[in-house]
């Protein structure tokens, strides 16, 4: 008991005189103790460091933002290189392209978002692109490194009217509106089943599909396709939503089971109490 | 039908002497209070864990690549595997939670006392092995937050010099938690602890039943006090009879426990299951809050406080040490703790200080 004491007394003072969060990091969530780290990425550790202009020194942080960085997407998998090796992360040898020309930054996006890059290539802020080289291309509207998550939110005022008005574009934005409200909808419900452990992955495939189709034809800018492909999206996002309907029933129908369990275990609660409470023969 | 059995039955084992010895005529302290029915209730639990761990051993597949599908079928597809989950999670801190309430209940009522004190020391090992239990089936369902608790506890051994790595590695299998960790969790989970769990519970039951339930230190036993100068069994010739007054009893809290368990399962099912539970493990993506479960984050919040993590953790082990070992170290004759008011007061000042380290991690 004595001893116990003492190191009490000795400990006490000892929480006082560190900074026990940042210690606790250090020895606890950092190398070696956290398991499995990330693979050592040069093109992070060197972009962020002193030696970089503050305007590149940001990039780092703000891909880490990203969408694409939530996703797994990294530097090399836009830029090329080799993040694991620092004399050769640059090398065109290691397929290095460094930043694309204005011009040609549909191409560079496209490599994975090949509708996208089709249906773009056929609008007309494509079209204007390539015959001046000046005209919006992906960056423009999404930014750059720190890339979101695609949504019609977008679609500004405040953006748009930077190059041309306003009106054509809220004609858009109204004939996404509909398939926008609704793949919001659906993907708030698959949120709210997985936070309940039910496996929706059919499901996150259908939404996935759909969500890109729908982005690819966006990016067409023309009007009357968007309104005439809506329905068939809105069907495809109620078969999806049917699916759900069914899994809510049976989450209600799990509820209902065990709040009658419930029921029947205060019963025989009750009962015994009253067995116990009668008197004895 | 019946009777017949009964008859057969008779000849063969002399059944009603058998209950009349171990049921109507083994009595219970006059007395007794409804705390000592915490006991009972764990044990029930325990058995509930045995049950419900049986029909998920036959869906669960315990591979890395598969054990989170296998986990999410069973909440899904599996034809009421959602409740035998929800019940194996729930039920699991029901047991850890009526444990706890019977080891205070023992202390309080200084039933670890002579000659009791193996008896407590069993008891006491079944708590740790009840925890054991939960750390290693926290990781089966290979989540987000099975496998980054697990990273946790599996690097407190290297705290130690020398043969910490050695301890680390060896509950790893690996550098990091992997798929080993999770074929060796499981294996320790489904055989070794059921086994060791077993083992004590068979002699902690045997010492009860051969020495007699303890009397309360309160109101009167019926029994006159005596010295354990020798062996003999506390038979309380006054008391109740263990069944049907006190298994009555016992029947009452186990049915308000379980009412308790299925209200938390129809009202609060993502209470113990969160979002991290239900995502995947990844290695490479680090969540932003890692906490262990309630029952361990008094120890977690200490070792966060104390800078010197070998020193955190072997004062958690002294802790643990004294913990056992208390009846041998606390060694008055009194049992009644209101008429010792520094054991009250420091008994009470730990239970605080317990429930502020809990609170402070669950917040911190």
């Amino acid at each position: 008991m004595r001893t116990l004491l003492t190191l009490l007394v000795i400990l006490l003072p000892s929480v006082g005189l560190t900074d026990y969060r940042e210690e606790f990091r250090k020895e606890f969530l950092t190398k070696p103790w956290a398991g499995v780290q990330a693979p050592k990425n040069v093109c992070v550790e060197c972009h962020a460091s002193e030696m970089m202009k503050p305007e590149i020194r940001v990039i780092p942080s703000q891909w880490e933002m990203s969408w694409h960085y939530q996703n797994g997407v990294s530097c090399h998998n836009c830029h090329g290189g080799d993040p694991q090796d620092e004399a050769n992360s640059m090398s065109p040898e290691r397929g290095f392209v460094g930043t694309p020309k204005y011009a040609k930054v549909p191409e560079f996006c496209g490599k994975c978002h090949v509708g996208i890059l089709k249906n773009f290539l056929e609008s007309g802020h494509g079209k204007t692109l390539k015959a001046s080289g000046k005209g919006p291309n992906c960056v423009t509207c999404h930014g750059v490194h720190n890339i979101q998550k695609a949504s019609i939110n977008i679609i500004s005022e405040q953006l748009c009217t930077k190059c041309h008005s306003y009106d054509r574009v809220k004609i858009m934005k109204q004939a996404l509106f509909v398939t926008e409200n609704k793949i919001n909808d659906v993907d708030k419900s698959l949120k709210m089943l997985k936070s309940e452990g039910v496996y929706t992955e059919d499901e996150d495939k259908d939404l996935f599909s759909t969500q890109a189709e729908f982005r690819t034809l966006f990016h067409t800018e023309n009007v009357s396709l968007v309104r005439e492909r809506t329905d068939g999206f809105i069907k495809k996002l109620n078969q999806i939503e049917v699916k759900m309907q069914k899994t809510f029933e049976e989450l209600r129908f799990r509820r209902n089971f065990s709040a009658f369990l419930m029921l029947i275990f205060i019963g025989m609660g009750v009962g015994l109490v009253i067995l116990m409470k009668s008197p004895k023969e | 039908m019946w009777v017949r059995i009964r008859n057969w039955l008779e000849i063969r084992i002399g059944l009603e002497e058998l209950i009349r010895a171990q049921l109507t005529e083994y009595r219970v302290p006059r007395n007794i209070n409804i705390t000592y029915t915490f006991g009972f209730v764990a044990l029930f639990a325990f058995l509930i864990q045995v049950i419900t761990g049986f029909f998920l051993l036959m869906y669960y597949v315990p591979y890395s690549e598969m054990a989170f599908r296998s986990i999410q079928d069973i909440m899904t597809t599996v034809p009421y595997g959602w409740l035998f989950r929800q019940i194996h999670v729930v039920g699991s801190n029901l047991m850890v939670v009526m444990i706890l309430l019977h080891t205070l209940s023992v202390f309080f009522m200084g039933g670890y006392k002579k000659p009791r004190e193996l008896t407590w020391v069993l008891g006491t090992l079944m708590l740790l092995v009840t925890v054991t239990f939960c750390v290693s089936g926290y990781l089966l369902p290979w989540s987000q937050l099975s496998y980054w608790a697990t990273t946790i506890a599996t690097m407190i051994p290297t705290a130690f010099p020398i043969v910490g790595d050695l301890i680390s590695e060896l509950m790893k299998g690996s550098e990091q938690v992997s798929g080993i960790t999770l074929n060796r969790f499981f294996a320790i989970h489904v055989m070794l602890l059921p086994l060791i769990i077993a083992v004590l519970l068979g002699l902690h039951l045997f010492l009860v039943r051969r020495i007699g339930i303890s009397s309360p230190p309160f109101g009167k036993s019926g029994e006159a006090e005596r010295p354990w100068t020798e062996y003999r069994h506390d038979s309380h010739g006054e008391g109740y009879p263990f069944f049907p007054d006190f298994v009555l009893k016992e029947m009452i809290m186990v049915m308000f426990a379980c009412a308790v368990m299925f209200f938390l399962i129809s009202f609060l099912p993502t209470l113990l299951l969160p979002e991290e539970a239900n995502i995947p493990a990844d290695p490479f993506k680090t969540p932003a809050h890692i906490k262990p479960e309630w029952y361990l984050l008094a120890p977690y919040q200490m070792l966060k406080i104390i800078p010197n993590k070998f020193l955190g953790i072997s004062l958690q082990l002294i802790i643990i040490a004294v913990f056992i070992l208390w009846p041998f170290l606390e060694r008055k004759e009194e049992n009644n703790i209101l008429k010792r008011p520094r054991l009250l007061g420091f008994s009470i000042l730990s239970l605080i200080l317990w429930v502020v380290f809990t609170v402070w991690g669950k917040y911190s």
